[in-house]
């Protein structure tokens, strides 16, 4: 187990920068989550802390010690591969028993490191096939297993559970968790998939293009985004942005034509300036027309089971709200759709930055100050 | 004429038609294949029964000259000869002698080679690929002017250093390993353009796991790369084995003759001596069977452990 520290760390292919300048510190035991959309850098970084990847400038330290320039071997990770990288001439127990053959640690003392990591992983009865006889979930045990073995300082994981039915993704999710909770070792988690990011982690990560766009707990963040990027890429289906305009005395004009009164001290400094108003679906309510609230007419019902999600056409952008409960509207329907204020998150309208604090941040910044009581 | 009024007209028969033709289902997968079929029985079963046949008579390949049966005779005939136990130990020589070139050599540059970049490779692909797109006819005239006794720029070499000329073609302690050098320079592009592919197809995140895993360079070339090469380098020693008389031949025919005394022949170079020198297809079609016999044997064998070494990555 160990601290991660990363210190401006900046990553170039041929003249070309993908990451620039990454800061994070990764306390020991922490389950760190590193979610964001493809091709924003994440498997870059993973692999820059495993050393697979020179770093092209800043430092990564593992336990107060710069690792820059040892060999992936040297850093003490293990990695667990979306392809798994099992290898296919070897079986199970060879597998999961190379990196300790290669420490040279004794037969004996191998076969039983080897049969206790597969009878964590429920893999006893495979040890002598190869992996193309295995399902996709047991290759991905078989790629923890070889990970475990060796008792690394650091469990780094690419999208490890990208490659499996979504059935199969939930079952090894949890089993990920509570092998985590089992072992608690620093593990560092990267992933596309927000609700594998959401479920997973003790602390997140969410990047883009390149740079943290913000770091929390999970709560923290989907409570507070700190950008229009981060609202919009966590949370399913997706928070609805609308365009709005400040008002006097704090209240909110909602285009095309809705007027609100939101009492926000934060927006006072905002007054006669265009924002850019973010509300999650699950916050909004579907009502009888009325003047109050955004009128609109519901052009589309997903049925998700557990609850439906209305795609409401306004005179402004399309708005998705969740309903609860037994709601008869129907598609076609004319609706009004209220929005209370302490639900609203605030963003400038020209780079996305969270305008002022919201109750939501409040609350992430209460809890910060608890998690530094409680250090 | 409507195409509608046609259609009908046209699909019904032939659908009909096949049906006539009875059993469709089973016999219609039997066509599909029915050229390469002929093609392998006119090419290559016929000639081999054919072969299988002409052993067991005397016979000197004039069209009209008659064929006479003397049963198994040729071939105590052939086994009584001495050249044939000496083709056959060259053949084993050659086979030995080439393998190096033909596999180990190849296997070291693929592996070695495999992380070269920009100019580096460029040149090293050039070094090795061009002997490969020379005609050999030509590559070995080429080698016959090199290797001369007395102009040839070997022996020039040689004599600058104060060794004596030595005649690479005509001594035959030497003639043997020029011919089996010759070839196997010919061969150890294609050899190594066969191992640097398997070698580039073997998935690049198996040597990243490895190298987590702590291997060393050598550790990932020993666990990784040689097992996961070694159906490709069986496959080329199995092509050795068959085809290593085969290889050489243009290069005994043209530069040796299978001389001197016998020293350069090995059993596909006899067989063809047999046939279109000694015009004694008799001969030459009992060499050509304990030939097939032989090596079917020997394919059968290796092709069981290429199977066993092939390990499938998905
Ligand atoms: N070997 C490479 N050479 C050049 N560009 C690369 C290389 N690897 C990744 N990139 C680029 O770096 C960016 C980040 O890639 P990556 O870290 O794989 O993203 P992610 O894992 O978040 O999907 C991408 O724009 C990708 O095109
Ligand atoms: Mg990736």
């Amino acid at each position: 187990m160990a601290n991660l520290q990363i210190a401006n760390a900046r990553k170039s292919y041929d003249n070309k920068q993908v990451l620039h300048g990454i800061d994070l510190h990764i306390e020991d035991g922490t389950f760190l989550v590193i979610v964001g959309p493809s091709g924003c850098g994440k498997s870059t970084l993973l692999r820059m802390i495993a050393g697979l990847e020179d770093i092209t400038d800043g430092t990564i330290s593992i336990d107060d010690e710069v690792v820059n320039d040892l060999e992936p071997s040297a850093r003490g990770c293990a990695m667990v591969f979306q392809n798994y990288a099992l290898y296919p001439h070897m079986s199970v127990e060879q597998n999961i028993g190379y990196p300790l053959k290669i420490a040279g640690v004794s037969k004996p003392e191998r076969a039983r490191k080897v049969a206790e990591a597969a009878a964590l992983l429920e893999l006893g009865d495979y040890l002598d096939r190869r992996p193309a006889q295995l399902s996709g979930g047991q290759r991905q045990r078989v790629a923890m297993g070889r990970a475990i073995v060796r008792e690394p300082r650091l469990f780094l994981f690419d999208e490890p559970l990208s490659n499996l039915d979504a059935k199969l993704r939930v079952q090894m999710r949890i089993e990920i968790k509570r092998l985590h909770r089992r072992l608690s070792a620093t593990s560092v988690f990267v992933t596309h998939d927000q609700v594998e990011a959401m479920t997973l982690a003790d602390k997140l990560v969410v990047m883009n293009a390149g740079k943290v766009e913000q770091v929390g707990t999970p709560g923290e963040i989907y409570r507070a985004p700190a950008s229009a990027f981060v609202a919009g890429f966590l949370g399913a289906p997706a928070m609805n942005f609308l365009p709005g305009k400040v008002l006097q005395q704090g209240n909110l004009h909602i285009l095309p034509n809705t007027e609100i009164a939101v009492h926000s001290q934060e927006l006072h400094q905002w007054t006669g300036r265009e924002i850019t108003i973010g509300i999650r679906p699950e916050s909004l309510l579907l009502g009888k027309p009325s003047a109050e609230g955004i009128p609109a007419h519901v052009d589309l019902i997903e049925e998700l089971g557990g609850s439906r999600v209305a795609y409401c056409r306004t005179d402004g952008p399309e708005i998705a709200v969740v309903m609860h409960g037994d709601l008869t509207v129907r598609e076609g329907d004319r609706v009004s759709i209220g929005l209370l204020p302490e639900h609203l998150h605030f963003f400038e309208k020209t780079n996305g930055q969270r305008l002022g604090g919201g109750q939501a941040s409040q609350q992430a910044q209460a809890s910060r100050a608890m998690h530094v009581a409680f250090n | 004429m409507s195409t509608a009024a046609l259609q009908p007209v046209l699909a019904r028969p032939i659908r009909r038609s096949v049906r006539r033709i009875g059993l469709s289902a089973e016999l219609l997968p039997w066509l599909y294949i029915l050229p390469a079929v002929l093609a392998f029985g006119v090419w290559i079963y016929e000639p081999l029964i054919r072969a299988f046949m002409l052993s067991f008579y005397e016979w000197n390949m004039l069209p009209f000259s008659p064929q006479k049966w003397v049963g198994t005779q040729n071939y105590s005939n052939i086994f009584a000869l001495q050249k044939l136990w000496q083709a056959l130990g060259n053949t084993a020589i050659y086979v030995v002698g080439l393998l190096p070139m033909s596999v180990a050599i190849p296997l070291a540059v693929a592996i070695f080679t495999h992380d070269l970049k920009g100019r580096w490779r460029n040149f090293y692909r050039a070094l090795i690929f061009v002997p490969m797109i020379i005609a050999p006819v030509v590559a070995a005239a080429v080698w016959r002017w090199l290797l001369d006794p007395q102009h040839g720029i070997l022996n020039l070499a040689l004599q600058g250093l104060g060794i004596a000329p030595i005649d690479f073609l005509g001594d035959p302690n030497f003639a043997i390993w020029t011919i089996i050098l010759i070839t196997g320079w010919k061969l150890i592009g294609f050899a190594t353009l066969i191992l640097s592919a398997a070698n580039a197809n073997i998935n690049p995140s198996l040597i990243e796991a490895a190298r987590m895993d702590g291997a060393s360079s050598w550790e990932i070339v020993r666990d990784i790369r040689l097992p996961l090469l070694s159906s490709t380098a069986l496959f080329l020693v199995m092509m050795t084995i068959l085809l290593g008389a085969q290889w050489s031949f243009t290069y005994i025919n043209v530069l040796t003759a299978g001389g001197p005394l016998g020293s350069t022949t090995n059993i596909y170079y006899l067989l063809w001596d047999f046939g279109f020198s000694s015009m004694s297809v008799g001969w030459s079609s009992a060499a050509a069977v304990v030939l097939f016999v032989g090596f079917s044997v020997i394919a059968f064998g290796l092709f069981r452990m290429i199977e066993r070494y092939s390990f499938y990555d998905n």
